[in-house]
């Protein structure tokens, strides 16, 4: 034998080798190529995977299976991280909440996307081409840097979900004239130019007992005029009340500046306090629910769908439910304008709001055949056709040539907030600490929500907590 | 085979005998040590578990030529504990002497830092206490809430009366219910807009009703919803007691005209004591572990945290896996010295009976 049959020889087992190793998860001849996804269960995923399904082929001509793993909800965070930390290295791509970067990052399992990028000069246009508060959000580790991790599978905002046959009754918009002096808002656009005070106005105006009168006939239960999360589990009452801390003038931690911005001084700013109490104050115009501290969205959305609030704040990615007849008692009720906002002292209004929303990222152990494929399959997932389908399906885009396009606003009634909506999107706390910081914040808000303490020592035990968690991290300096 | 009645004598230690233990013992030590020192811990933890597995196979071989049959014959359920249960629990422990977290690739040794930190960390060790404290507290009431009212049941059931059975089964049917099904139907129950508690309570007191909006409601709630899961289970191991008193013994005591309060107390309290025992054991132990309930009906709120829901959010949820492990090794070393105190107690009160 040759030294260089033996080369061939060696090449072949090698190759061979490798192909067993690739096709650990895909079976049978070194074309097909299997990527493994875990998502959570929702419509923005079931409709990728459909799509996917029926429509998707790929260019290599291999091949290409997307298995995904649905995951409920509740549980997504708990199975995602128990998978990633176990090392079992089972999924390809992973569906991640923005603020899970630097925690999966740091823990050497998320993949830097740079080189995919810099490789493909058409990739890197589609990519630049997504609005940067949903791509400083969902990409960038640490936050803002040149650093690209994760595509968007659904971006999300919060908006303001309304019933037309409430606030637009003729009886109930001249009583609300009458009582406020201001015109009950009933269209998109009014809906758009309400601030929070007139959320309040509306919360305390259709604040009624069973049997009182309420858009011309009589409740057939106590109705309530707004909702909002305000619950202990997950992020359900910090997504809410950091947009009301940023409207008002304060600020959170800011992770863009580490290691000199502090949390003691920040967080409990007098800002901060007044916007918080500003928050707290509109929970008692809320289902009494809120009172229990476990009016999480999910709770705020099946009150609204139920027919008890007038306006319900919430993401826009629980919104399908609400307009299909099956699930909800007002499907045919809606209208929809951007969340509310506070007016600035030059008279412009100040809308920052927390941003919603995930990206997918890839996963360090995925091989060169399937990062060529997946990339492959992102670059026809943001293609301009395939995000137009995904939002006329009830998606979202945060590609800019698709959500300018004039058409983008017909697919859902929401839709009319979404752009505007975009340039007023901040994220929080990319960091590795985020399950900390996030448990205890939680915490504190729900002691505050359900009237255990008052908004200002609950902002000085956050600022506490962060500033001591953070200097051991060595974040704060 | 000629050797049937005499055992072959043990190897000398240097002989190299698949029987010989002391000297498998030797080698696997030899090289755990070497394959610590020289390997990274992804490989010489692989290699230690062989060797783990060399000193076993020697020992079984050795077992099976010296016909110690009855050690074979436990051996397999020994494996299955060794592997199931004592060596995640030594794991746990050597990790608690270190700062690691799960989804971070880094390891540190930290001595006693992290209990030191779970015992006085001004933050950390108050919410620690504050979770045994309410956990005590949910020990108490829904162990006491469901000894009673099983006891009660079993004392109604232990009767006949028509359509006894099909009672039985209704009653016993909460108890086979998943803990998630019956949180989420208490979740309705209790919600003030949706539930029928506050439509009832509602409808008598003519103001709202929020049951779960204090810490009162939430703990009654809670203990309420567990109560009503497990009281069936107490019910039964206590009715397996009262059928078992002989009839004759009740017959004799009427002849003798005994009170139905002492018929009770010197008949049947000492045929079911040891039952209710069990039932009181296994239910503490159990409400000890509370966590899923809470999870379901409050996530911790209103002061309604208990030790298992919080190291799930430490360990499991935060990744603070070291941590963690050393929040349950205090927990676990306050159980053991309760049981036993507990079994001490139990003891010697029949003995004193």
């Amino acid at each position: 034998m040759t030294v260089m049959t033996k080369m061939k020889g060696f090449a072949t087992a090698a190759g061979f080798a490798a192909t067993l190793m690739v096709g650990g998860a895909s079976i049978a001849s070194a074309e097909d190529v299997v990527l493994t996804m875990a998502v959570p269960d929702w419509p923005p995923t079931r409709i990728m995977k459909k799509f996917f399904d029926e429509q998707y082929k790929p260019a290599s001509g291999n091949k290409v299976t997307l298995d995904v793993d649905f995951i409920p909800w509740p549980d997504f965070y708990t199975r995602v991280n128990a998978s990633l930390t176990s090392g079992e290295k089972k999924y390809n791509f992973i569906v991640s909440d923005s603020q899970w970067l630097g925690a999966f990052v740091e823990g050497g399992y998320f993949r830097k996307i740079n080189d995919l990028l810099e490789a493909d000069p058409a990739f890197m246009e589609t990519f630049k081409s997504i609005h940067p508060n949903p791509l400083n959000a969902y990409s960038t580790y640490p936050h803002k840097s040149e650093n690209y991790y994760g595509f968007p599978q659904f971006p999300d905002v919060l908006v303001n979900f309304a019933r037309k046959d409430i606030i637009c009754h003729d009886e109930e918009q001249k009583n609300f004239q009458a009582k406020y002096n201001k015109k009950l808002p009933c269209t998109g656009e009014e809906l758009d130019a309400m601030t929070w005070d007139d959320f309040k106005n509306v919360g305390e105006f259709f604040q009624r007992k069973k049997g009182d009168m309420l858009a011309g006939a009589p409740a057939e239960d106590d109705f309530y005029g707004i909702a909002y999360q305000a619950g202990k589990g997950y992020d359900f009452s910090s997504m809410q009340i950091n947009g009301f801390i940023w409207q008002m003038g304060g600020n959170t931690w800011d992770e863009t500046q580490i290691p000199n911005g502090q949390a003691e001084g920040v967080v409990n700013s007098p800002e901060a306090v007044a916007a918080l109490e500003k928050y707290l104050s509109l929970i008692q115009y809320m289902p009494p629910v809120a009172k229990t501290g476990t009016m999480d969205i999910f709770k705020s959305d099946e009150l609204f769908r139920e027919g008890k609030v007038a306006m319900n704040i919430n993401w826009i990615g629980l919104g399908e439910a609400s307009l299909d007849p099956n699930s909800s008692k007002v499907s045919d009720k809606l209208v929809f304008g951007q969340m509310p906002g506070t007016m600035g002292a030059d008279g412009k209004m100040i809308r920052w709001s927390n941003i919603g929303g995930q990206p997918f990222v890839l996963t360090t152990w995925t091989t060169d055949a399937q990062i060529k494929e997946a990339v492959e399959f992102v670059k026809w997932w943001l293609s301009s056709e395939i995000q137009h389908q995904f939002a006329a399906g009830g998606g979202q885009s945060a590609v800019k040539s698709v959500y300018e396009d004039p058409k983008y606003v017909t697919y859902r009634p929401w839709n009319r907030a979404w752009a505007p909506q975009l340039d007023w999107q901040k994220d929080v706390w990319h960091v590795p600490q985020f399950f900390e910081l996030l448990t205890q914040q939680q915490d504190q808000f729900d002691l505050a929500i359900t009237g255990k303490q008052d908004a200002k020592t609950t902002l000085d035990n956050v600022a506490k907590f962060q500033q001591n968690l953070l200097t051991e991290a060595g974040l704060i300096q | 085979m000629s050797s049937t009645t005499a055992t072959a004598a043990p190897p000398a230690l240097m002989t190299l005998a698949p029987d010989n233990w002391k000297l498998a013992i030797l080698v696997g030590l030899a090289v755990s040590v070497i394959a610590a020192i020289t390997f990274p811990a992804s490989v010489s933890f692989w290699i230690v578990g062989a060797m783990a597995a060399l000193v076993a196979a020697a020992f079984v071989v050795n077992a099976f030529r010296r016909k110690y049959y009855g050690g074979l014959l436990v051996a397999p359920a020994i494996a299955v504990l060794f592997v199931m249960n004592i060596f995640p629990l030594l794991w746990s422990l050597g990790l608690s002497f270190f700062a690691y977290q799960s989804n971070n690739q880094s390891i540190r040794f930290v001595g006693l830092n992290n209990y030191i930190k779970a015992l006085t960390n001004d933050l950390a060790a108050e919410a620690n206490w504050n979770a045994l404290v309410n956990t005590a507290m949910f020990v108490v009431f829904t162990v006491a809430a469901q000894m009673v009212v099983g006891f009660l049941l079993a004392l109604l059931f232990a009767k006949q009366f028509p359509l006894r059975k099909y009672l039985l089964i209704l009653v016993l049917t909460p108890m086979m219910l998943s803990v998630v099904a019956s949180g989420v139907f208490f979740t309705y129950y209790y919600d003030p807009t949706f539930g029928i508690l506050s439509y009832i309570m509602g409808n008598i007191t003519g103001e709202q009703f929020i049951l779960m909006d204090n810490k009162l409601g939430a703990v009654a709630g809670i203990v309420f919803a567990d109560a009503w899961m497990w009281s069936p289970f107490v019910m039964l191991l206590v009715l397996a007691g009262l059928v078992s008193v002989p009839k004759y013994l009740y017959e004799a005591a009427a002849i003798d005209r005994v009170s139905g309060w002492r018929q009770f107390w010197t008949i049947t309290f000492p045929y079911i004591r040891g039952l209710l025992m069990l039932a009181l054991l296994f239910r503490t132990i159990e409400a000890f572990k509370l966590a899923d309930l809470v999870i379901l009906l409050t996530k911790g709120g209103n002061d309604t945290m208990t030790i298992s829901y919080h190291l799930i959010r430490i360990a499991n949820e935060q990744n603070k896996t070291s941590e963690g492990a050393a929040i349950s090794y205090l927990m676990l070393f306050m159980v053991i010295v309760l049981t036993n105190l507990y079994l001490y107690l139990a003891n010697r009160r029949s003995h004193g009976a």
